[in-house]
């Protein structure tokens, strides 16, 4: 059916559906929240702002639109709460204004009203930010001229400056860089379209659905959420007011007998328990909004005018502190790959790390981490997928065993020495599948040879050598090969034992915790005059037990 | 007159000019304000609306002890709720203030100088 005018009545309807919207998604505009000032309230301030501008509505005459836009521009002034809430005010007192003398709504004085309310919006600001709600009211109100030139039915008119008010905006990242940088649309803005998509839903008889997830993006709100952190600038102890508190009373006449009611009198008697005061009454009743430290005090002045309706306290501490709490409390979402593995000391874990390792054990050797330790740090990679290097054959088993009572996708590719793992290291692939990354890996940590050199504890004999306490020990891919008082002699050794010149690339030198300047200088002295055609490379690896470990590929 | 902040690796000094430009930038786009007003306002009965070269001539930075205060002085448009605008220009100039320079303003007190009415 096509109708193109709005009486008072159906105009004061969509005004009542416009709030009951913005009420249903005002924690969702609070989420959204990041500029002036990122504290999370936007969605609350215009809830509360428009509540009372509705409220008036349905008190006021409803002979003439006029009259109803006025009423509700005078709630919204009387209840105008944070920025967003001033402007909406400005925005209707400028839209009853553009109302002058009409009875009944058509398309022309909707667009005469909807740009009288951006003049009027735009005049009370020295320096309109873009990028606002003010921006997305003129658009809005600069679009629905243009569509009124096509437009003869009332109902597609709104519809399509509803549309319009949402491509606007989308557009409010593009001239508010903080909105960009945090990859939100505007919360202020995000009001408004909702505020006129209970308009349009007004006027088409609908209720407003109880949740709102067309224009409201997911991922919007998942961003605003980590830019919350931005409210760590507020610490929690700074909440002066803790409990975000609101009641309805209903007076009861014999109470006021006793305690007649003043609405300027009890406001002032609740301004001294806290801040963010509302008081809203009518002969009925009154409902309070404030936030107080002591709420049980002000439902006590509250209750000597009759009975309470409902009653709602928050914690507001706890609410900050949840916002602003540690981002390790938060669940992150899981990656797709991680990789866990074992190293002893903090040039190791460092280069392990620097490869793409996600969790380095410390172990291995004389401390072997526990099953229950792999499967730890298994949790603690928060991946979907977790390969595991041992990088020592004590520990394969232990990450065998892990693996199983992993609740992930576990691979473990049985490295035994720390080049083998890191070898595995360099041909990881996030991008390849896990089983392809366990095959390629598990490949490259074949081609490394490993020499270890370390010292003996004891006299003993082992591999049909004699050893004895003090002297090096030089090992090959874990077996001893030789053994002498002379470190530098001990390593020459097994160098010329590992390495093959004519296949041989490259000898990567991981120095330990007891390894020197001189010694390394040694060694790279030696591997470049005896192997002329293999490169060395030296790191850091300050392990403990191994002075030395080589890694020849 | 200036704030002193010390750091592992020296001072550093800002002047209360720049406090006082910071706060008056962010004063100017809060929304409800059509100006910053001179504090001798009070004595010369004459609402001008200052230049943005003259802002600090409407703030005053005060410093007792370790403690910051912000005396703001401005002109707010009519038929907005003032007490509204005037508690969001406190929070806006000192979000902007810690943000921008991390101190921590203990009072941001707001004098309204004047109402300006705008035609329509």
């Amino acid at each position: 059916m096509t109708h193109n005018k709005i009486d008072a009545a159906l105009f004061a309807n969509m005004v009542i559906t416009g709030a009951t919207h913005l009420s249903n998604n005002a924690d969702k505009i609070d989420a959204l929240n990041v500029f002036p000032v990122p504290d999370g309230d936007t969605g609350t301030n215009m809830n509360l702002s428009i509540t009372s501008g509705a409220n008036e509505v349905k008190k006021a005459n409803k002979d003439s639109v006029l009259e109803v836009a006025n009423a509700f521009a005078k709630g919204l002034l009387m209840g105008a709460r944070g920025n967003s809430g001033v402007i909406l005010s400005q925005i209707f007192r400028g839209f009853a204004k553009g109302l002058e003398g009409k009875e009944e709504l058509d398309i022309d004085s909707f667009v005469t009203a909807l740009e009288s309310g951006v003049n009027t919006a735009y005049k009370a600001v020295m320096k309109p930010v873009e990028g606002t709600i003010l921006t997305v009211a003129k658009d809005t109100a600069h679009d629905a001229k243009e569509i009124a030139k096509q437009e003869e039915d009332i109902e597609s008119f709104l519809e399509k400056v509803v549309q319009a008010a949402k491509k606007s905006l989308k557009r409010t990242p593009e001239l508010l860089p903080v909105l960009k940088e945090v990859g939100v649309v505007d919360s202020g803005g995000q009001g408004l379209v909702v505020i006129y998509e209970g308009f349009l839903a007004g006027l088409k008889g609908e209720e407003v659905p109880q949740s709102h997830d067309e224009t409201m993006d997911l991922d919007d709100l998942v961003n605003a959420e980590h830019h919350k952190l931005a409210q760590d600038y507020m610490s929690t102890d700074d909440i002066e007011f803790g409990y975000c508190t609101e009641f309805m009373v209903r007076f009861e006449d014999d109470k006021l007998s006793e305690h007649p009611y003043d609405e300027a009198k009890f406001r002032e008697e609740l301004s001294e328990h806290g801040d963010s005061l509302l008081v809203v009454s009518d002969d009925e009743i009154v409902k309070v909004h404030i936030h107080a430290e002591y709420p049980g005090d002000v439902f006590n002045l509250g209750q000597r005018f009759g009975s309470f309706i409902n009653l709602k306290v928050e914690n507001m501490r706890e609410q900050h502190s949840k916002i602003v709490e540690p981002k390790q409390e938060k669940p992150k979402a899981k990656q797709p790959f991680g990789v866990v593995t074992v190293a002893m000391g903090t040039g190791l874990t460092e280069l392990l790390k620097s490869l793409g390792a996600t969790v380095v054990i410390q172990g291995g050797q004389t401390m072997n981490p526990s099953t229950q330790d792999i499967a730890n740090a298994i949790t603690e990679a928060n991946a979907e997928q977790v390969i595991v290097l041992p990088n020592n054959k004590n520990i394969v088993m232990a990450a065998e065993q892990a693996a199983e009572l992993a609740e992930v996708n576990v691979a473990v590719v049985p490295t035994k020495t720390i080049p083998q793992g890191m070898a595995a290291m360099l041909s990881y692939n996030p991008e390849n599948s896990l089983a392809e990354n366990q095959e390629a890996m598990a490949e490259a940590s074949s081609h490394v040879k490993t020499g270890q050199i370390t010292y003996a504890v004891r006299d003993t004999q082992i591999d049909g050598m004699t050893i004895e306490n003090g002297h090096y020990m030089g090992l090959a891919d874990g077996k001893i090969k030789v053994t002498d008082a002379d470190q530098l002699t001990v390593i020459q050794s097994l160098l010329r034992e590992l390495i093959d010149p004519e296949e041989d690339e490259i000898v990567t030198v991981i120095s330990g915790q007891e390894s020197s300047e001189e010694e390394e200088q040694a060694i790279i002295a030696f591997i470049e005059t005896e192997f002329e055609d293999v490169e060395v490379e030296v790191h850091q690896g300050d392990q403990p037990i191994y002075s030395y470990i080589f890694s020849i590929e | 007159m200036s704030i002193e902040l010390t750091t592992a690796d020296g001072h550093v000094t800002i002047t209360n000019e720049v406090i006082a430009t910071i706060a008056g930038g962010a004063a100017i786009e809060c929304y409800g304000i059509v100006g910053m007003a001179s504090k001798k306002q009070l004595r010369d009965g004459i609402a001008e609306i200052l230049r943005k070269e003259n802002f600090s001539r409407g703030v005053i930075v005060r410093q007792e002890g370790e403690a910051v205060h912000i005396d703001m002085y401005i002109i707010v448009s009519y038929g907005t709720k003032i007490s509204e605008v005037a508690h969001n220009v406190q929070s806006q100039v000192k979000y902007n203030l810690e943000k921008t320079l991390g101190l921590k303003i203990s009072s941001i007190n707001i004098y309204i100088q004047g109402v300006r009415v705008i035609q329509d």
